[in-house]
């Protein structure tokens, strides 16, 4: 009941004209982002984020929240309309996105996404508004030994549940944590892995990091691929959407399945990108209709909607009560909580009710405000798409070196953007996961500072990690998933060769 | 053409070197256990030790050709090169350019370069783009969010 009462208060503060208008401009700039190839969620949120400094912490995560959710559904418009994923995440929308909209029904096929995104979503928040503060208040009681073991779950299930080769993900986390070292050491103050560069002692802002890696990476990979274009039409049957809209029900146990798909994959940093697929995966093993999938069936778009905005959704969720961002752009909100002075975590329930509530509720209204936008606007953005790439690629490189220079007024931020644009393509090429290395330069001197912190407490011995039933789980359940895909591995060998390869399919 | 085996062990090289770097400049700080706890140089070099091991493993699985992707033998084709070089080295030399020019010069120079001389837009259209994109960056950061753009030594030259 506290809940409910502190969610009514949050509205209050969500539901003002200010906030509304910044709900709106977030929604528009995310459909902006997640519909052109090369931006997406991570680097548009991280392009606004120096923009927001000026704000109140509540103002500013509103804007970026919505500009999440925008980006989201914004992917899903191109996904379907011109099997082009705007977003990572969107990938598996395309399955039978494309197919329905080509066969005709493009108004069906939109309709049935947003409605499932929005059903997605709605199951997030209400997790976030039940679940949250329980969470917040079980880690009040954390210390530093418990802190680091939550953050060695953290990335152990990326390596266990990410689907890319685990190997590749452990050496993308550790490269985080030691981009995250550059700079002063904040518990000895020396001054590390600056490489004789003295203008590294500020350290590497991540923003840097996510403008080059998702910015200038993707629009390698876009180039690369020859991208063009060819739309079906992109005209919005109002009629057609709320018949759609009213087909939804039919679905029911889909949507019920891939949105706790969804949710377990954004609490658990597995993402979005993961859940959609893992998702589509399950109901096409699952559903009376599985043979049909890829030709435009509508559980195949159902099931990857519900769990890509149920994941990002509910991602926020670890980030707001533990400190832990479950996906990439979660990640870089919550560095731009840490650059607006709040202490992401269990005390933010505390000090900061009105930024936490306000919040939540902003997630109900934006995400209608987005449904409704989104289906507005699709024409307009779809006209977008038919602007040559040849024009939108230098207009992309220069917002993000424009980005990159504006976090700290630096070149060598603009230099290392580039060269982060390299590494982003090579990893993105090579299938090296790009969120574990984004969530590692976030948190990585958190989860140091927790490891320093509780070998202080235990004068050096490893044994404060299995001092208290808590932290001996969390540590013993990190190591389970750490060794999940090597037990996996042994399992594949041991059953039939094409099944091996049907499995290699999914992960990719 | 680039296979991907080459592109796979190349990558690993990197991770790998830079995990070495990684190493070295930590012993710096001093790895291990003080007075003061763990030192600053431990949690990195540990890290650094994870990334060269790693590396190696990723170079022995892209050497014989293992994991994923193995089936998919050409990463980068001759044409597929072109279009990436087309791209990363004029922004290549537009980031070069920057501190010189300033970011208003040289985004103008950059978009029109890119637009005009591969007769991708008639020379018209990429003037008026180019011409556009340095208008909407002073209009929306330096006036809308008072954030200052490099100017570059050539407008410091000028007095501005």
């Amino acid at each position: 009941m506290e809940n409910l009462q502190s969610l009514l208060h949050g509205f209050t503060i969500a539901v003002t004209v200010p906030h509304l208008t910044l709900m709106v401009i977030g929604v528009l700039l995310g459909i902006l982002v997640g519909v052109l190839p090369g931006l997406g969620a991570p680097n548009g949120v991280s392009l606004l984020l120096p923009l927001t400094f000026g704000m109140q912490p509540v103002s500013a995560i509103i804007l970026l929240s919505s500009m999440y959710w925008g980006a989201l559904f914004g992917g899903s418009v191109t996904s379907i309309l011109f099997n082009i994923p705007g977003e990572p995440s969107s990938v598996a929308t395309t399955f039978d996105g494309y197919p329905m909209a080509r066969d005709g029904r493009p108004t069906t096929a939109l309709a049935t996404a947003f409605g499932s995104a929005a059903f997605g979503a709605l199951v997030g928040v209400v997790l976030i508004t039940f679940l949250a503060s329980w969470v917040a208040q079980v880690a009040l009681a954390f210390g530093p030994p418990e802190y680091f073991a939550v953050y060695f779950l953290a990335f152990a299930s990326f390596v266990g549940m990410g689907g890319a080769a685990p190997i590749k993900t452990v050496v993308a986390l550790a490269i985080g944590f030691a981009i995250a070292a550059i700079g002063i050491d904040t518990v000895s103050g020396s001054v590390r892995l600056t490489m004789g560069i003295d203008e590294l002692v500020k350290g590497v802002s991540f923003v840097v990091a996510v403008m080059g890696l998702f910015g200038i990476g993707e629009l390698l990979i876009a180039v690369e691929e020859e991208f063009q274009a060819r739309a079906v039409s992109s005209r919005v049957d109002w009629k057609e959407v709320f018949r759609a809209l009213g087909r939804l029900p039919q679905h029911g146990i889909a949507l019920l399945r891939s949105a706790a798909i969804g949710c377990w994959m954004g609490i658990t940093p597995g993402g979005p990108t993961a859940a959609s697929f893992m998702s589509y995966g399950i109901a096409k093993r699952f559903s009376r209709n599985g043979a049909h999938f890829g030709t435009g069936e509508a559980e195949g778009i159902v099931a990857p909607e519900t769990a890509d905005h149920a994941a990002g959704t509910s991602a926020l969720l670890p980030m707001l009560s533990l400190g832990i961002p479950g996906s990439a752009t979660a990640a870089v909100m919550m560095g731009g909580l840490m650059i607006w002075g709040l202490n992401p975590g269990p005390m933010l329930f505390v000090d900061q009710k009105d930024f936490v509530w306000g919040l939540i509720a902003s997630m109900y209204v934006g995400n209608i405000v987005a449904v409704a936008l989104v289906l507005l606007t699709v024409p307009v953005f779809a006209a977008l798409m038919r602007i040559p790439f040849a024009v939108i690629a230098p207009l992309i490189v220069i917002i993000c070196v424009v980005g990159a220079y504006s976090v700290s007024n630096s070149f060598l931020d603009v230099v290392l953007m580039l060269g982060f644009g390299v590494v982003g393509y090579l990893f993105k090429k090579l299938h090296y996961p790009l969120a574990p290395l984004v969530l590692a330069i976030v948190i990585g001197d958190k989860a140091e500072d927790a490891f320093r912190q509780a070998m202080l407490m235990s004068k050096g011995s490893l044994g404060i990690f299995f001092a208290n039933r808590l932290v001996t789980t969390l540590v013993l359940a990190g190591m389970a998933l750490l060794l999940l895909p090597l037990a996996l591995q042994i399992v594949r060998l041991l059953r039939k060769p094409e099944e091996a390869a049907d499995e290699k399919v999914r992960t990719i | 053409m680039i296979s991907r085996r080459a592109l796979e062990i190349a990558a690993a090289a990197l991770t790998g070197l830079f995990g070495v770097v990684v190493i070295v400049s930590s012993i710096d700080n001093g790895i291990g256990w003080s007075s003061a706890g763990v030192d600053a140089g431990t949690f990195p070099f540990l890290t650094g030790i994870i990334i060269v091991l790693g590396s190696l493993y990723n170079m022995g699985q892209g050497a014989i050709g293992r994991g994923t992707l193995a089936m998919v033998r050409t990463a980068i084709t001759p044409s597929e090169l072109r279009r990436l070089a087309g791209l990363f080295v004029p922004a290549a030399i537009f980031v070069a350019v920057i501190p010189m020019v300033g970011m208003y010069l040289a985004s103008a120079g950059y978009v029109f370069a890119v637009l005009a001389l591969p007769k991708r837009q008639s020379v018209l259209r990429a003037l008026v783009i180019a011409a556009a994109t340095p208008l909407a960056l002073y209009v929306v950061f330096e006036r809308m969010f008072q954030v200052s753009l490099p100017h570059g030594a050539l407008a410091a030259a000028f007095g501005f």
